[in-house]
């Protein structure tokens, strides 16, 4: 009768918890975070069932071997990453064509998923590479002012020159030269207004010097641009022109003080 | 009385035959003397009168070593000197007594500018001037017309430039930089070139000398497009190269240590060893 009534009881612990349920509630069980009530169903049900306390066994020992290990020896390095990672990876597998700002984005993520050396390699990277542009900038910018007295030629022009006319986005040579002739001209038409209101005053000899002068560098002036009209690309001509321009305007100018 | 007047010249003329009257000899020497006495004052009059109305200016200051000469002149001839005193001695001889000429010593740098002191007046002349600067000094002269002569300077400086004609003679100088200008005229340079200095010959039309020793080093940009007459003389090698059709001559000499930049418009230059 006594066993009748044990079995009987067996029987209706059972029903009121099945394995499917208790194995769920195995880990939580064990981590005591059941209620009372819960928590006495599944030890019932464990002291009956010798299959679900197989599995509680087992749950047991890999708990008690978690503790004892060293967290190191059981977690990989940066786990966080290494999950990151893998869920990038299961997640293009999944999506095999993400669209250009997904991948945008998950660049991102990757840049910002380097080590602190890769980042300091690459901020010295940048670092240099901006020195340097910053240096030949700098020479390009001071390299004319370094000339004597000629105008940009082909082949005085820097790289950064050469790109900006090509696109259109500076003058080339041969414009910058006839902007600069164009000023020089205009230079000497207001030199040459006010040597022309004082000239009365000079004696005859200042006069047939000045004008002898001025004649001499006319001449020259015109054998220069005679020979840009016939060749353009002549850098020669183009800097000489200049500089007999120059000394014309530099005449007329000390001659406007007398 | 009439027949004696008539007489008389008669009388006088045919004394002696074949010779004039001691009387009429006398007074035509007389003649001659005098028309040579007229004759001489007449030519050398101006002259004279030049010379009495010519104004001679003078002054000394004391200078340092590396003491600054600028000067500005309108027309006529600057000689510059080197000389071993610390002091500035300008003579200036003005053609014309009225002209203006006030030098003014300011911080190490003596100006003279007889451009802005006779500004607007007429019939200024020549000034001819005659300075002496220590050998250090730096020279810087320009004039509008007329020579400029600078000899025995080792400073740091010499700026020789004349605006219309004239010649410029540049000896024995040993400058850290020179540049001299010049429109119709010779500019002659006979001195030695420093490492790291920088020398400027510019020319309209004239002829551009240089005398250099041969242990001279520098970089060289020389173009006489007109004449394309480049003598390189002894200073010709294998790293000079002849540009545009022989207008310009651009190479290394030595190790081209200073830079060299010639330009002649309408004349030659030419390199002499020294």
């Amino acid at each position: 009768m006594r066993v009748l009534m044990q079995n009987t009881l067996k029987r209706e612990l059972r029903t009121k918890m099945n394995c499917g349920e208790c194995q769920k509630k195995i880990s939580v069980f064990l981590d005591n975070e059941l209620d009372e009530i819960t928590s006495a169903t599944v030890r019932s049900h464990l002291a009956l069932c010798a299959e679900c306390a197989k599995v509680c066994e087992d749950f047991a020992a890999i708990l008690e071997s978690c503790r004892l290990e060293k967290p190191s020896e059981i977690l990989p390095p940066n786990s966080q990453a290494l999950w990151c990672r893998i869920s990038n990876t299961i997640e293009s597998e999944i999506n095999p064509g993400p669209k250009s700002a997904e991948v945008q984005k998950s660049w991102f993520g990757r840049v910002w998923q380097v080590s602190f050396s890769q980042a300091g390699s690459a901020v010295l990277g940048i670092a240099l590479i901006s020195s340097l542009l910053t240096v030949v900038g700098i020479r390009n910018y001071i390299e004319p002012t370094a000339e004597d007295f000629t105008s940009r030629t082909d082949a005085s022009q820097t790289t950064i020159e050469k790109v900006l006319s090509k696109v259109g986005l500076a003058d080339t040579p041969q414009e910058a030269r006839m902007r600069r002739f164009q000023e020089q001209r205009a230079a000497i038409e207001y030199w040459n207004n006010r040597v022309q209101q004082r000239r009365v005053q000079w004696d005859n000899k200042m006069r047939d010097a000045f004008d002898r002068n001025l004649n001499e560098i006319d001449q020259a002036v015109g054998e220069y641009t005679t020979i840009l009209q016939q060749d353009p690309q002549d850098d020669l001509s183009g800097e000489m022109l200049d500089s007999a321009l120059n000394e014309k305007m530099n005449l007329l100018r000390a001659f406007s003080d007398l | 009385m009439i027949r004696n007047l008539k007489y008389e010249p008669r009388v006088l003329m045919h004394t002696k035959p074949g010779k004039a009257h001691p009387l009429i000899q006398l007074v035509l020497t007389r003649k001659t003397t005098i028309l040579l006495w007229l004759s001489v004052v007449f030519f050398f009059a101006p002259i004279l009168n030049e010379v009495s109305a010519q104004r001679r200016f003078s002054r000394n200051y004391p200078a340092t070593r590396n003491v600054r000469l600028q000067l500005l002149n309108r027309s006529g001839t600057v000689e510059v000197e080197g000389w071993d005193r610390p002091e500035i001695s300008i003579s200036a001889y003005l053609e014309n007594p009225a002209a203006n000429i006030a030098p003014q010593s300011l911080s190490g740098t003596i100006y003279i500018d007889l451009v802005k002191d006779n500004q607007g007046r007429n019939g200024v002349g020549n000034v001819n001037f005659v300075i002496k600067v220590p050998r250090l000094s730096i020279v810087d002269i320009e004039t509008r017309m007329g020579n400029l002569s600078v000899t025995n300077i080792n400073g740091g400086l010499v700026r020789a430039m004349i605006s219309t004609e004239g010649d410029i003679t540049l000896t024995n100088i040993g400058a850290g930089a020179v540049d001299a200008q010049n429109g119709i005229g010779d500019i002659f340079f006979d001195g030695e070139m420093r490492s790291g200095g920088h020398y400027r010959f510019t020319s309209i039309r004239g002829n551009i000398n240089l005398r250099i020793p041969f242990n001279s080093s520098f970089r060289l940009v020389a173009t006489a497009p007109s004449t394309r007459n480049i003598s390189l003389g002894s200073f010709g090698n294998s790293n000079m190269n002849l540009l545009g059709n022989g207008r310009s001559v651009v190479g290394r000499f030595g190790n081209g240590s200073s830079t060299l930049t010639i330009t002649n418009h309408r004349g030659s230059i030419s390199f002499i060893r020294r």
